[in-house]
């Protein structure tokens, strides 16, 4: 294998792609790190460490760039790492140097702001179709699971899947991002179970937020996961997906490791959504913007949400977090 | 999209030529896919187990025994020979048998000239149906038939473009199918729109007409023997097909696989051979010659009626998803009913419409006027770089290739709803079931063909004003297709008129029946048929 065959670009130096490439480097990996913030590039290069992950001493193999053609030239593998709401933009940005030979694999557990493509009519996409809208290479991807930048960077046991249409993505998604103990990667070709479990995590750990800040009991508790579990599949299955992807690292894996503790912006969301200490709120955070999208996907396909569709209702002010609370329980019970 | 008319089209030499060297160039063809196949049976057969040349082998004589004693035909004895020396063979002997079998099924593919179907077709003349069926042979004597025939077949959409790609690189006409006139109809439609003729993968069964089998043979046709299960045969066809494109010759395959039963707009394609291209630029990119450009063509045969309607529906709605995959015994077997449907429906002037797409390249990318491929964000990209890996070497990953040609095929489906053009009987077709629909409170047809018959009858007035409100849909939204070039500025009453008048005159009863005021369904099963048509055009919000 070459140099650039065995090298991994990531696009984006935030907290996640930074301990990715920090895990990555320190297994002896050849990292391009790719950030349009200059600074960033000059402290990492510097000092081997990141302003946006100060934590993490960043080994030697791990070089940043602003050249979006060095990344492109430099590594065929490419881990797409920025926040959903520039995930059109950075494709676009990024289509501009590569070809049809690159494989793009992205991190993005959301789903990406409704495009005005037709008129006035919004669509719903998921992130690996943004990318295709912006980049040559068919061969895309998704990386997702319960690895929290905190834990990579400090080399924790973490597990991730990674899912793709192409066997070749998962097999090399598998060879190069795989840095044992601190990272295994799964495998899985349902690139939309991963995509919308991963998306749908997020708005369910508002969900658990939520329902945490409002001292739910345990039992009420583990049924709203079961619950919020089993209506993602089902949408998941209306989509095209596997049911059992949503049980997996990048669905049940994803919402039980953001709500343990206050480690994840979403879950922090839902509490103080609960103790009123925010209001609607539409955008702060990616599970917030999921939980949006995916009310409307789900009406789109006709599947029933009971907990998406009360997170939603509370996100966009229309429901009291109780009121909320009180309308999942009783639907849920109900269904039951 | 702009439309090109294809009256003017000047001629495409160069992609003439291109047919005409085949008879020269079969033997070359041959001897390319037996060296290829076999080489990789050979190296594939080392890793022992299934991939043996044994298992092939076996396979092979195990798939024939069961035909031949099924049809009860002869010729088994040779398979369990085959069978029974197998044990006995050295790997020198297997390489020769596999070597022998290639060929064999090679020659079967290509195909044989036989001189009494020569004497007998050529005894009768450039007749008006030799003609439609070779309609690139004999161009001298033809073209005053063909000039009759001019009005029939009208021919339009992105013809300039794709002549520069017929120019440039190798054609993949891929049309929709619903009949087995298509072959024919598409081959006069790309004569109509200055295009080259293809060559094209035909069913074993539509040759048991030995008229039609010559024309089909001379329009440069090759063989498919459906009943052929065993993966060798499966290997020579696609080798035979991409051996094909490499030489640059046009093609034609039907991404649908077989006719369209329902005559809904295909969505679900087989795809089939439309793989070979990914492969065959492959090879080339590898040989050094990544400007020997493969485009893929969408096409919409559109006919005002179809000569097969009554079989397809019945096969369709007896068992949905189990179609019967091969008919042998439809209109299309019936010379006299070919003859019938020519006389009366192609005597409408621009009863067929062939509708050409914009092309695209075998990843599915779109193109630039002058062949070039672009990505979704109107860059142009190498197409060499789809199959090549991180160092630049073109690498072989048939799960990737197969992706890639999913992704075309979803293109295709994607383009040809907007590609598909409305007569009148679809028209007046989707008009009348609506009006039914609503009487009987179902769209389901199967409910509906137990329905009381006081729900078949509409009155005129509501049939008009659902056409009308139709074509005001169809212009709104081009996404769905559009209604007939030469008729759109036809009233409601013209369309209904001659939409029931075609819908009356050729199948064996009518479909509707017209008295002053009020308009019958005599046939639900052949109305629901040409509604389909429209069927993606989803039904009016009330």
């Amino acid at each position: 294998m070459s140099k650039r065959a065995d090298a991994v670009g990531i696009v984006g130096a935030g907290t996640f792609g930074t301990a990715l490439g920090s895990v990555l480097a320190r297994a002896g990996r050849r990292v391009i790190l790719w950030s349009r913030d200059v600074s960033v590039v000059e402290a990492i290069q510097g000092t081997r460490r990141s302003p946006r992950l100060p934590a993490a001493q960043l080994a030697e193999s791990l070089e940043a760039t602003a050249d979006p053609k060095r990344l492109a030239s430099e590594a065929r593998f490419l881990v797409m790492a920025v926040s959903s709401k520039d995930v059109r933009d950075r494709a676009r940005e990024l289509g501009e140097v590569l070809d049809g030979s690159h494989i793009v694999v992205h991190a993005i557990g959301a789903l990406p702001a409704p495009a005005n493509k037709y008129g006035t009519h919004l669509v719903n996409e998921r992130v690996s179709e943004v990318l295709l809208e912006g980049i040559p290479t068919q061969k895309v991807g998704v990386l997702a699971g319960p690895a929290l930048p905190q834990d990579l960077a400090t080399s924790s046991y973490s597990s991730m899947v990674v899912a793709s249409r192409f066997d070749e993505v998962v097999a090399e998604g598998r060879r190069l991002l795989s840095a044992p103990p601190a990272l295994r990667v799964y495998t899985s070709k349902d690139l939309i179970g991963v995509e919308l479990a991963s998306a749908l995590s997020g708005a369910y750990t508002v969900a658990l937020g939520l329902a945490d800040g409002l001292d739910t009991p345990v039992g009420a508790r583990a049924v709203l996961i079961t619950r919020a579990i089993a209506e993602a599949s089902r949408l998941g299955q209306a989509a095209g997906a596997e049911a059992r992807t949503f049980s997996g690292l990048a669905g049940l894996g994803n919402l039980l490791v953001r709500t343990q503790g206050d480690r994840s912006a979403d879950y922090l969301l839902g509490r103080r959504l609960a103790e009123g200490i925010v209001t609607a709120d539409t955008g702060r955070t990616e599970g917030a913007r999921a939980a949006l999208a995916a009310v409307e996907l789900a009406a789109s396909l006709r599947v029933r949400m009971p907990v998406l569709q009360g997170i939603a209702a509370v996100l966009t002010g229309k429901l009291e977090p109780r009121e909320a609370a009180q309308q999942i329980g009783d639907t849920v019970a109900f269904e039951e | 999209m702009t439309a090109v008319m294809a009256r003017d089209a000047r001629p495409v030499r160069e992609a003439e030529n291109r047919l005409e060297k085949f008879n020269t160039d079969r033997e070359r063809l041959l001897s390319e896919v037996e060296r290829r196949v076999v080489a990789r049976r050979v190296a594939e057969g080392k890793a022992g187990g299934d991939a043996s040349l044994e298992y092939v082998l076996n396979d092979v004589a195990y798939c024939e025994i069961r035909r031949l004693e099924a049809s009860k035909s002869d010729g088994v004895e040779r398979w369990r020979d085959l069978s029974r020396r197998l044990l006995g063979m050295s790997e020198d002997d297997k390489r020769e048998e596999l070597r022998s079998l290639v060929r064999h099924y090679g020659k079967d593919v290509v195909g044989n000239f036989d001189p009494r179907v020569y004497k007998f077709a050529t005894g009768i003349g450039p007749s008006l149906l030799g003609f439609l069926f070779s309609p690139t042979s004999n161009m001298k004597e033809g073209m005053n038939t063909l000039r009759q025939l001019d009005a029939r077949i009208h021919a339009d959409g992105e013809t300039e473009i794709a002549r520069t790609c017929a120019e440039r690189g190798t054609l993949i006409v891929t049309p929709t199918h619903s009949s087995n006139m298509d072959s024919p109809a598409i081959g006069l439609g790309l004569t109509r729109a200055g295009l080259p003729p293809t060559t094209y993968g035909a069913g074993k069964n539509l040759f048991s007409n030995p008229f039609i089998s010559f024309f089909m043979r001379n329009l440069g046709a090759y063989r498919v023997d459906r009943r052929l299960k065993f993966e060798l045969y499966k290997d020579v066809l696609k080798e035979y097909s991409t051996v094909l494109l490499e030489h640059g010759y046009h093609s034609l395959f039907f991404p649908g696989g077989t006719r369209c039963r329902s005559n809904i707009v295909e969505k679900n394609l087989k795809l089939g051979l439309l793989g070979t291209s990914v492969t065959a630029y492959k090879n080339s990119v590898r040989e050094g010659a990544p400007n020997k450009r493969l485009y893929i063509l969408p096409v919409t045969i559109n006919y005002r009626l179809v000569l097969e309607a009554e079989t397809l529906i019945d096969d369709y709605l007896a068992e949905v998803g189990k179609s019967r995959y091969i008919i042998t015994d439809d209109e299309f077997s019936r010379v006299g009913r070919i003859l019938e449907f020519f006389r009366k429906i192609l005597a409408h002037e621009g009863s067929v419409v062939v509708r050409f797409g914009r092309p695209l390249d075998p990843f599915g990318n779109d193109i630039t006027d002058d062949g070039e491929s672009i990505d979704r964000a109107g860059r142009i990209v190498d197409p060499a770089s789809f199959v090549k890996g991180a160092d630049g070497e073109v690498t072989d990953d048939d799960q990737r290739d197969a992706e890639y040609t999913r992704a075309l095929g979803r293109r295709l489906a994607a383009a040809y709803p907007k590609l598909t053009v409305f007569h009148s009987t679809h028209l007046v077709a989707r008009a009348v079931w609506d009006a039914v629909c609503q009487n009987a409170g179902t769209r389901d047809i199967y409910r509906l063909l137990r329905a009381p018959t006081g729900h078949l009858e509409v009155s005129v007035g509501t049939v008009l004003s659902g056409i009308d409100r139709l074509r005001a849909r169809l212009l709104e939204n081009p996404g769905f297709g559009a209604e007939h070039p030469l008729h759109t500025s036809q009233s409601a009453a013209d369309k209904l008129e001659t939409g029931i008048h075609g819908l009356s005159s050729y199948h064996t009863r009518p479909i509707l029946a017209r008295t002053n005021e009020m308009i019958t369904a005599l046939d639900l099963k052949l109305l629901y048929y040409y509604q389909n048509r429209t069927a993606h055009v989803p039904p009016e919000v009330s």
